[in-house]
């Protein structure tokens, strides 16, 4: 039988291809972290509609969405260069564009493509933040800060979570283009060595494989996130109560403080508060 | 006392309200009713400034506020001295019930946890719920999410309770737990401003009663006034329109529990829901 496809060496070769997985999780975590920051700020601006700014955003999300992310690398790799040359002979300066390492000319495209993608998940989840929500909040007396903190970003959070997951899995992706901007990350390593091997198809199974585990654990973070910041579906067991109320114990001698509810003498009856501790024996019973 | 004074709002030229003003007494209740669409929740809404009024002033404790014109620490004390309920209660649904009471406390108010949490279980008592402190809004009935709004609004101890048609977005049946709670607090002394389409609740609750309509007051006096002898044609035909469509109100939902019911029909119907829960 020709030796047409050697399974064993896909597996083989894999921990010669993590030697490099440093490289795409660094291009992964920095891109994230920049396209995250600068996409909420994108959000806030298209929330709000600032003016101007608005209508840049608008430019910005449009172009970097409607174009693919392998001409944005290359558009950073050759542009930057070329623009800060101009920043050079502009203010007069001289630094060294070559000292400049290409990992950033990566990481910049990524994060900008990042932030296009997460400004529009970010922006979808605080506008779809219940108002009355806000009004609640903002009725008690909270300041726009203290909303803000307290309850549009907790629960757009939530709703924002699994589309930004979304997009860190695209982004993952998208670092294997990377090599466009001569960084050499773990798809460039393994072409490198299948071009002396001559096993391309091995290679980009072993690549296929890698990328797809990265992907599989990202979903169960992701999954095991969104379990914790969500409202648990099981009701909680009812809590023990005493059965009768400190007003009902100790007729009104005293009056109740403004703010706090009085039970009527003609309505005491002890209803829901019998149901709840009634409830509560059996579930604590059952269990 | 609390003085509420000329309160005007245009909506896209379109005037909802003109003039309006009440005076509340310490310990009142007052309840405001009027046809849909006439100006009601607007005009609670301005009054905690969810609503943006374009005239209007608010005297609590001889201090005034220019409505239209309050700066932010302006709103926000005006918020911090009334509270509301709202129609749809709007518990803040990724927090417990308990969270939900001492929200506000710690937030707002800055009390330390446990002050605020021994305050937030008191409320929860005070409304039959205090079993119910560790449940999210998701795992509690309608009538049981107004009655941790209820008490929430009255954890932040308010000057001025607004109630904007508490019980118009709950099951007929989960109507009176929520009647009775308001019932308490009103009791216990709470001043409180009440829209409310529900004339038998309204009846047996209010000390005064307003009619609004078309953005202004038409008529207003005791229940007993409003109710039994009614002076304009406008609240006639108000009235009537309950009559005519039985127990609801044509502009509200079919099947909502509007009935003219006194306090003593309300208390034996308590009797009977007690007995029969306790039958469970
Ligand atoms: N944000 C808004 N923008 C435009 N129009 C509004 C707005 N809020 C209220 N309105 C209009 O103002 C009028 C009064 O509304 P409001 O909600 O105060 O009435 P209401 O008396 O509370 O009615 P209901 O009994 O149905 O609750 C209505 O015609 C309504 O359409
Ligand atoms: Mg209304």
């Amino acid at each position: 039988m020709p030796d047409l496809f050697n399974g064993k060496l896909v597996f083989t070769q894999i921990p010669q291809l993590l030697r490099y997985l440093p490289v795409t999780l660094e291009l992964t975590v920095a891109a994230g972290v920049i396209g995250l920051l600068l996409g909420f700020v994108i959000a806030l601006i298209r929330v709000k509609r600032t003016p101007v700014l608005y209508q840049i955003s608008t430019v910005y999300i449009s172009v970097l969405r409607g174009t693919p992310i392998i001409v944005q690398l290359y558009i950073s790799y050759f542009g930057i260069p070329i623009f800060l040359k101009y920043l050079n002979y502009w203010n007069g300066t001289n630094w060294d564009i070559n000292s400049v390492p290409p990992v950033l000319f990566a990481i910049l495209a990524l994060a900008f493509n990042q932030s296009a993608f997460m400004a529009e998940v970010i922006r979808a989840a605080i506008t779809a933040v219940d108002p009355g929500q806000l009004e609640a909040a903002r009725s008690l007396g909270m300041s726009a800060s203290q909303v803000r903190r307290r309850v549009i970003l907790p629960q757009a959070g939530v709703i924002a979570l699994p589309g930004l997951m979304n997009s860190l899995i695209g982004l993952i992706k998208g670092t294997s283009l990377a090599f466009v901007c001569a960084v050499v990350d773990m798809t460039a390593a393994g072409q490198i060595m299948a071009g002396s091997s001559y096993r391309y198809f091995e290679m980009y199974c072993s690549l296929a494989i890698i990328y797809w585990v990265i992907t599989l654990l990202l979903e169960r973070v992701g999954a095991w996130l969104e379990r914790r910041l969500s409202v648990p579906e099981q009701a909680p067991a009812l809590r023990q109560v005493a059965q009768t109320e400190p007003e009902q114990a100790q007729p009104a001698q005293t009056a109740p403080a403004r703010g706090s509810v009085r039970r009527l003498p003609a309505l005491n009856t002890p209803g829901i508060a019998t149901l709840a501790g009634t409830v509560a024996k059996e579930v604590v019973a059952r269990d | 006392m609390i003085s509420i004074r000329n309160i005007s709002k245009s909506f896209n030229g379109h005037k909802v309200l003109d003039g309006v003003g009440i005076d509340i007494e310490d310990g009142e209740v007052v309840a405001l009713i009027g046809p849909s669409g006439t100006g009601k929740s607007t005009f609670l809404r301005s009054i905690n400034l969810l609503e943006h009024p374009d005239t209007g002033e608010l005297e609590i404790d001889g201090k005034t506020y220019d409505l239209a014109n309050a700066s932010k620490d302006e709103t926000l004390e005006i918020r911090r001295s009334t509270a509301m309920v709202f129609q749809q209660f709007n518990l803040l649904r990724n927090r417990t019930a308990l969270q939900n009471v001492m929200e506000g406390l710690t937030v707002v108010k800055r009390l330390p946890k446990n002050q605020a949490q021994d305050r937030a279980l008191r409320e929860l008592r005070n409304v039959g719920l205090e079993a119910w402190a560790d449940h999210y809004p998701q795992h509690l009935s309608g009538g049981q999410q107004q009655r941790v709004a209820i008490a929430r609004a009255l954890s932040m101890d308010p000057r001025l309770l607004l109630l904007d048609e508490p019980t118009s977005a709950l099951d007929p049946e989960r109507v009176n737990e929520v009647q009775r709670t308001i019932a308490e607090a009103a009791e216990a002394g709470n001043t409180m401003l009440l829209v409310s389409h529900e004339m038998g609740f309204v009846r047996s609750i209010a000390s005064r009663v307003i009619f609004l309509e078309g953005g202004k007051i038409v008529e207003q006096g005791t229940p007993e006034e409003i109710f039994g002898n009614p002076h304009t044609d406008r609240l006639r035909d108000f009235l009537s329109s309950f009559e005519r469509y039985g127990t609801n109100h044509p502009g509200a939902d079919a099947s909502r529990n509007a009935s003219w019911r006194t306090q003593e029909a309300l208390r034996e119907e308590h009797e009977r829901e007690d007995l029969a829960l306790e039958a469970v």
